[in-house]
């Protein structure tokens, strides 16, 4: 780098931050986030900071001032319009700091909200080119806050850092071609200063993998990718430096297959700070028609447990090995102790609960959490493998006319026994609450070659209900028995996020526009309210000038409506919204 | 030719019936617009202003489009300016551009949107606190503001980008530069799409020394095309971003078309 052009940037960089200095600098002394802050933030009840309300992702909060007593006089604060006509699914977890609310709406949009009173300071709306590629809906999770930033991806692949106080960018990252299929929809992580975020795209043929940058600068880190033959990086001294390849090529692909194999990192990660490890679900790998790549097809259908300093793979578990069922193993790893042991649960798409001893990646436990499981008997405990039933979709090479496979019913469908939306977990109860869904699938394979931005399936499938009367199931699961506590049973299948508080409650959305409030015990519905559309996102709670809030994004969406097959009849007169509701105790 | 103020006993007569000193008009407004007052208190602030025609706006009398009417403002007679404010009285949204000019002539050539017929002005302020204002109407059937770009028709617009094209043509004291750089600038008064524009620009010479540097907002046109008397050089950097944080960067070459970002 020449160095007069060097110095003269940064001259005109201060020139510029002294400009906004007044602005910066005006009662932000306190505002900071720092890491410290962020993992402590499943303890601090006045803010929300990170995805998974505190990054070991339980989603639970001490406060009890809205209780089991009291929750029937659980009244609306104030409610707040995303606006425009971008109205599709709203599945953010809201943030909150110093009394300002951060929430991620549907196409890229941010707002920024005083949280007492619901007015709007700022809002961010991202230009997205018309090529984007979204698999499954418009919408995203949420936002990360770091010293005095807001950090969001956006559906074309890019990472957005914006000023807390004026919504301006501050520095902005290319993560991947979105002519690809590449897209962001997750929340990031901020882990030792970095923000740690993956990719979509898995239904395209893109290779996941999950990446790090200075939080401050947006400055690479490193970056590793999710499935093995691909080689990592890392940044020294701004220089990128070959960080060893993952896994090992060809040991789980044949072939070329493995270049285009998939295993998106699309749902967001966790992280631990008691054991120091970065968990990421990584999505199935590619394509969907696992005849054409016969082995486990590492890393994918798996958790990542990645060393947060250089990127490396620590330990993983692989939970659906050669995946022929887009069993996507995305979904959230939560860490929680008990008998002096660090554990962690999964609940999978593929219908099982998996308990892993988190430092390790050793199976301690594995059942199921839905009544019907068709793929796999069980889970075998000595080698944490699934002990198969061979109902697989048929190879469509073998059929007559080489056109389609024998087609398959198997349970759970692709949606998953459980899809993205967070499950809770009570150290109180030391129950998970599980939002489960059960349905099926007809399924069967077709040929198919990889095409940069074409869906790379090759498979056929329509989704089946399984029950007249119900898909969702939140379940309260216990993960040293394995049994299912309690369940409520829900006609639409359930797409929202779960919480849990110290006081004994159980929040989730449902997809006919209610937020309802459960004991955490019984699984007695204490309280409901409507919201005017569909509920997916993720319930939040704080606390702020003596009183505790409870806010949820409504906006029904997402992919049911999309991919949901024979659900649709469910779903049909299911109104779109996009809105946020915040909810506090009567006064009266 | 500065046509400054009205008759001093008018202005002592205002000043006698305003409670609050505030430096009130006293020369009419040449082009009797009814935001003129507005534009000057949201704007200009509390420092002095006078019309004048050395600040010089060259602009047709009638737009053929709406979405790109060629604006020259020209204030090199006022000798050094700190700093030129282009506004659109009768656009949805006023602001145009704002030039640092530095090392450059106080001088600029874009193009921009118009909603309605409206005054385009330049005030050019001076080092010594006052600021000059001159300006033209533009008549136009409309809707510039509110259309939407044409790059928002084609599925591609994305692709292109932030490319810049360009050439400096030197002359005996000076140097031209006119520059195209592609990106769809749109003011976020279209249904469903967003704001959307590059806001700052910085020309620098090939050491990195700062030589003028750009604000632009909404109202300048789609893929803005910019001229610009720099001094003599041989190389310019182009800086810059869009409110999205997409990077602008070019080298601008005599008698060569810039290379891309």
């Amino acid at each position: 780098m020449i160095s007069p052009y060097r110095k003269t940037t940064l001259l005109n960089r201060v020139a510029i931050a002294s400009l906004g200095a007044a602005v910066v600098f005006a009662g932000s002394a306190s505002a900071r986030t720092t890491q410290a802050d962020i993992d402590a933030d499943a303890t601090s009840t006045g803010d929300v900071l990170s995805w998974g309300i505190g990054q070991q992702g339980q989603r639970y909060s001490p406060l009890n001032k809205v209780n089991k007593k009291n929750v029937k006089k659980l009244v609306p604060a104030w409610s707040f319009s995303f606006g425009g006509e971008k109205q599709r699914g709203q599945e953010a977890q809201p943030v909150i700091k110093d009394g300002k609310m951060f929430v991620t709406a549907s196409y890229s949009r941010l707002y920024a909200i005083d949280s007492k009173t619901g007015e709007e300071l700022w809002q961010y709306d991202h230009r997205l080119p018309d090529g984007i590629l979204p698999c499954c809906d418009v919408v995203n999770r949420g936002a990360a806050l770091y010293d005095d930033l807001v950090i969001f991806g956006t559906l074309d692949a890019r990472i957005i850092a914006l000023s807390q106080e004026t919504g301006k960018v501050v520095w902005r990252a290319k993560v991947d071609d979105y002519k690809a299929g590449y897209s962001m929809t997750a929340a990031p992580l901020i882990v030792k200063d970095m923000v740690i975020t993956g990719v979509s795209g898995g239904e395209f043929g893109v290779v996941g993998r999950v990446e790090a940058r200075d939080a401050k600068t947006g400055k690479m880190r490193w970056i590793r990718p999710s499935i093995e033959g691909h080689m990592g990086y890392i940044w020294k001294d701004g220089k990128k430096v070959e960080n060893g390849i993952t896994g090992t090529t060809n040991a789980t692909w044949p072939g070329d297959m493995w270049k285009t194999g998939g295993a998106a990192t699309w749902q967001g990660g966790s992280y631990d700070h008691e054991v120091d490890l970065i968990f990421y679900g990584t999505g199935n790998p590619a394509p969907w028609n696992a005849h054409l790549r016969p082995g486990d097809n590492l890393y994918a259908t798996s958790t990542l447990a990645l060393d947060p300093d250089t990127g490396k793979i620590s330990w993983h578990y692989q939970y659906t090995p050669n995946d022929g069922w887009d069993y996507d193993g995305v979904n959230e790893l939560v860490s929680f102790n008990t008998g002096g042991k660090k554990l962690a649960g999964h609940a999978d798409r593929n219908g099982f609960f998996y308990v892993l001893d988190r430092t390790n990646g050793n199976l301690e436990n594995a059942f199921p959490f839905v009544n019907r499981i068709d793929w796999a008997k069980g889970v075998d405990l000595k080698t944490g493998r699934p002990i198969e039933t061979g109902v697989r979709a048929g190879d469509p090479t073998k059929s007559k006319d080489g056109k389609k496979g024998e087609s398959v019913f198997v349970a759970p469908s692709f949606l998953g026994a459980k899809n993205w939306m967070p499950m809770a977990y009570s150290p109180d109860t030391e129950l998970f609450y599980v939002p489960a869904n059960e349905w099926g699938m007809d399924l069967w394979n077709e040929p198919i070659t990889y095409k940069k931005g074409a869906a790379y399936l090759g498979a056929g499938f329509t989704i089946k209900p399984l029950n007249e009367d119900y898909i969702g199931a939140l379940r309260a699961v216990d993960p040293k028995s394995g049994k299912v506590v309690w369940e409520y049973k829900n006609n639409a299948p359930l797409w929202g996020g779960v919480m849990t508080t110290g006081g004994g409650l159980v929040f989730t959305g449902t997809p006919e526009g209610f937020l309802k409030a459960f004991d955490d015990k019984t699984g007695e519905e204490l309280w409901k309210f409507q919201t005017g559309s569909g509920v997916v996102g993720c319930p939040v709670t704080w606390e702020q000038d003596g009183e505790q809030f409870i806010a949820v994004p409504s906006g029904w969406g997402g992919a049911v409506p999309l991919w949901g097959g024979d659900v649709a009849k469910k779903v049909k007169y299911l109104n779109q919204g996009g809105s946020l509701w915040v909810f506090k105790l009567s006064d009266v | 030719m500065i046509k400054l103020m009205a008759p001093g006993m008018l202005f002592i007569f205002l000043y006698c019936l305003t409670p609050v000193a505030h430096t009130e008009e006293v020369s009419p407004d040449p082009l009797d617009s009814v935001m003129w007052k507005e534009m000057r208190r949201s704007l200009l602030g509390d420092a002095p202003v006078v019309f004048d025609d050395q600040v010089r706006v060259l602009l047709p009398g009638d737009a053929e489009d709406s979405m790109n009417v060629p604006v020259l403002v020209d204030a090199t007679a006022l000798g050094k300016v700190t700093r030129l404010l282009v506004f659109a009285e009768l656009n949805p949204i006023h602001k145009v551009l704002e030039m640092e000019p530095r090392q450059s002539k106080p001088l600029i050539g874009f193009r921009i949107k118009v909603q309605q017929a409206t005054p385009v002005r330049a005030a050019a302020l001076t080092p010594d606190g006052q600021w000059h204002v001159g300006g033209h109407i533009v008549e136009a059937a409309g809707g510039g503001c509110t259309a939407p770009s044409l790059s928002s028709d084609n599925e591609d617009w994305a692709s292109r980008m932030g490319e810049v094209s360009g050439r400096l043509w030197p002359g005996d004291q000076s140097t031209r530069l006119r520059m195209r750089i592609m990106h769809p600038m749109d003011t976020g008064l279209v249904s469903g799409i967003p704001a959307f524009f590059i806001n700052r620009l910085e020309l620098q010479d090939n050491a990195g020394d700062l030589l003028t540097r750009l604000f632009l907002y909404e109202p300048v046109s789609e893929n803005p095309v910019i001229t610009l008397d720099l001094p003599k050089l041989n190389v310019v950097k182009v800086q810059g971003e869009d409110n999205n944080g997409n990077p602008v960067q070019a080298r601008i070459l005599a008698g060569l078309s810039g290379d891309k970002k």
